[in-house]
């Protein structure tokens, strides 16, 4: 690596992505300077930065004509610049995408809760945009499995059936600081386990592609977050990954996916599957707005020492920013290509090659064949995967004394969890420093980023992982792809997915409806149109229809994240 | 010599054994293999065949490692010295300037 670049104002030098920036040197600062501190730093607010963070670049995207049309269509960008300059209000966003919900959830069944009343509300009051805002008044779906003050957080769950937290999960608290609005929380796999079920396991959320058809992966576990977006029932949504959950639904509902680095978001509020390896973040229509995302809720959290003494949060939004409309990447960047990835002539096959032929096209970019680091199958796959089983377990120990029926259709993994002994979860825990070893030597001694067939191996250790369209099936499936980064790169990753954004249009695509009766698109500027199926007061999710499908327990255990 | 692997009946008292001293119960779930239709939980049967697969599994295969040491040894004496345990790596490598 090269030697760490320290700016003259003592944050970054934006010149270099966080990924060749390691700062030890600004982290035992911090740290002398918080244990001066002493008692006093309880006083802190609950979401204060200890660490000093670049000041996001002002957001600069031109407003497309089919978003001007309905703006429904609207990335989170795009709605963001037309609110702060007075052109689109909140509340008006807030309807059109109630509208939507109450014409196409019963299809879709993407939401667990619709807090329509609460929206409508928060939406009224958010009438002063500040001068440069990043997400003010832009409407947001969240998982269910984050904590949301006065809210119904279920994870899908008997367990938490009823439970109503009194705090928000510190992520949530951060968007919502910054003038977001949450429309509701989405459907999910139980527990974040497998697609989003009941938790009996009947499924529920479909692919906002494939309305009609349950038997599509929509993606799991953060199911309805994605098919939110995917079928544009909010703006952008959040979720967690603990074994592809961001990566995969956003894959599958083309839409540009960010799993950060473990820390980089704090994971205060949310309830765990697995504490080493879930990963809160954005499911965004494109680069730009997972950057927003990222921005908004990334950085230090008082309650959550994972988050603590690290890279400070670099300037996102200029890292999604293209260069050249797409023709230079920001950064000078190798991208990986690990054995196999374009082997063979399926249709994924055919868009993995013609994604690192569009890459090859942005200078600065050099697509080179890597090999992967020794013993990777046995380090990434099943048993050492399963050393993440126990942490499930001991969280929920109590609930599964008490029935373990709690638990429906996913107590299996959390039995499991039970059987592994200290002896083997050592031995994973020694064989993740191992593989991150490996990884940062071997694997990263070839690269810069490096594209990825399966979320899990990254999961495992932490880095960070970018999922982003690159085509669709001859049946109109999307077809997606992962580039996985260095500690903290985030911005890197944001920087290759900008570039490829700028010379492809399919993350711009968009699913038909499920059906033409719904409401007419809003266009900018009109007069709102009424529409008789908004939902009010409190929206509980849609009925189950068990023609969709249940899994078994055995599924669950085999799908599980 | 190595020891006889379990069979299933010294697995299944195993398995519930360790299950009763965490004070899990697993008749609490549906006798046999069907699921219960409420709540999608597994029969004890099917729980059980799960439970002892993952045994044969799992456990085998982690306590079979040995992590490499320096230079790759996997002699035992040397194998300790190599790769500690880390919960979370990638904040650690922040902390360590990886």
């Amino acid at each position: 690596m090269s030697a760490p670049t320290v700016g003259t104002g003592g944050g970054l030098d934006t010149d270099q992505p966080t990924d060749r920036h390691v700062d030890r040197r600004s982290f035992l600062t911090r740290m002398s300077v918080l244990a001066a501190v002493g008692a006093s730093a309880v006083s802190l607010p609950a979401v204060a930065h200890a660490a000093p963070q670049a000041v996001p670049s002002a957001v600069a995207v031109g407003i497309r004509p089919e978003a001007l049309a309905d703006i429904t269509e609207l990335t989170l960008a795009e709605a963001a610049m037309l609110i702060s300059r007075g052109r689109l209000t909140s509340e008006r966003l807030v309807e059109a995408y109630l509208d939507r919900i109450g014409a196409f959830d019963d299809t879709y069944q993407a939401w667990n809760t619709v807090v329509a009343d609460a929206a409508l509300a928060r939406a009224r009051s958010l009438t002063d945009p500040p001068r440069r805002s990043l997400l003010y008044g832009v409407p947001l779906a969240i998982k269910d499995n984050y904590f949301t003050a006065g809210i119904e957080t279920t994870a899908s769950s008997f367990a938490f059936e009823g439970f109503v937290p009194e705090f928000d999960a510190t992520s949530v608290a951060k968007l919502l600081q910054a003038g977001a609005v949450v429309l509701g929380k989405t459907q999910m796999g139980p527990l974040a386990t497998s697609r989003a079920t009941t938790p009996a396991g009947v499924v529920t959320t479909v692919n906002a592609w494939t309305p009609n058809n349950p038997s599509t992966n929509p993606g799991g576990s953060s199911t309805g977050s994605a098919t939110a977006v995917a079928g544009r029932m909010a703006a952008s949504s959040i979720g967690t990954q603990t074994g592809g959950s961001i990566t995969g639904p956003s894959n599958a509902q083309n839409l540009t996916g960010l799993k950060p680095t473990m820390g980089r978001v704090s994971l205060y509020g949310i309830v765990p599957l697995t504490y080493t390896r879930d990963h809160p973040g954005p499911l965004a229509r494109d680069a730009m707005d997972a950057a927003i995302m990222l921005q908004t809720m990334a950085g230090e959290d008082p309650a959550d020492p994972r988050t603590q003494g690290l890279p400070p949060v670099p300037d996102l939004v200029r890292a999604a920013t293209p260069v050249n409309r797409g023709r230079r990447v920001r950064w000078s960047t190798r991208v990986g290509v690990i054995p196999g990835f374009t082997s063979g002539t399926s249709e994924t096959a055919q868009a993995n090659t013609a994604f690192l032929d569009t890459l090859a096209d942005v200078s600065g970019i050099d697509v080179v064949d890597v090999t992967l680091p020794e013993e990777w199958d046995l380090l990434t796959g099943g048993a050492f995967n399963n050393v993440r089983l126990p942490e499930r377990t001991e969280p929920f120990l109590h609930i599964m004394r008490e029935d373990l029926r709690l638990l429906g259709v996913s107590v299996t993994s959390w039995l499991q969890g039970a059987l592994l002994g200290g002896v083997e979860f050592i031995t994973g825990q020694r064989a993740k420093n191992l593989l991150l070893e490996r990884v940062l030597d071997d694997l990263f001694d070839q690269c810069d980023v490096v594209v990825q067939t399966s979320p899990v191996p990254f999961d495992i250790i932490g880095l960070p992982e970018l999922a982003l369209p690159i085509g669709f099936s001859s049946s109109g499936v999307p077809i997606g792809t992962i580039l996985g980064g260095l500690p903290f790169g985030e911005d890197r990753l944001l920087a290759v997915a900008a570039a490829y954004q700028a010379q492809t249009d399919w993350h711009l695509r968009r699913p038909e409806d499920p059906d033409p009766d719904g409401p007419a698109p809003t266009p900018l500027g009109t007069p709102r149109r009424p529409y008789t199926q908004r939902p009010a007061g409190v929206r509980a999710a849609a009925r189950p229809r068990p023609e969709r499908g249940r899994l078994s327990a055995d599924e669950v255990a085999r799908r599980s994240q | 010599m190595a020891p006889t692997p379990p069979t299933d009946a010294e697995l299944d008292t195993m398995i519930i054994a360790r299950l009763a001293s965490m004070g899990l119960d697993i008749t609490q779930l549906p006798p046999g293999s069907t699921a219960d239709p409420v709540t999608g939980s597994p029969g004890q049967l099917s729980v059980l065949a799960s439970l002892r697969s993952f045994m044969r599994s799992t456990v085998p295969t982690l306590a079979a490692y040995v992590v490499p040491g320096p230079g790759g040894s996997l002699d035992p004496r040397l194998s300790q010295q190599g790769a500690p345990p880390l919960l979370y790596p990638s904040v650690t490598s922040a902390w360590t300037d990886r």
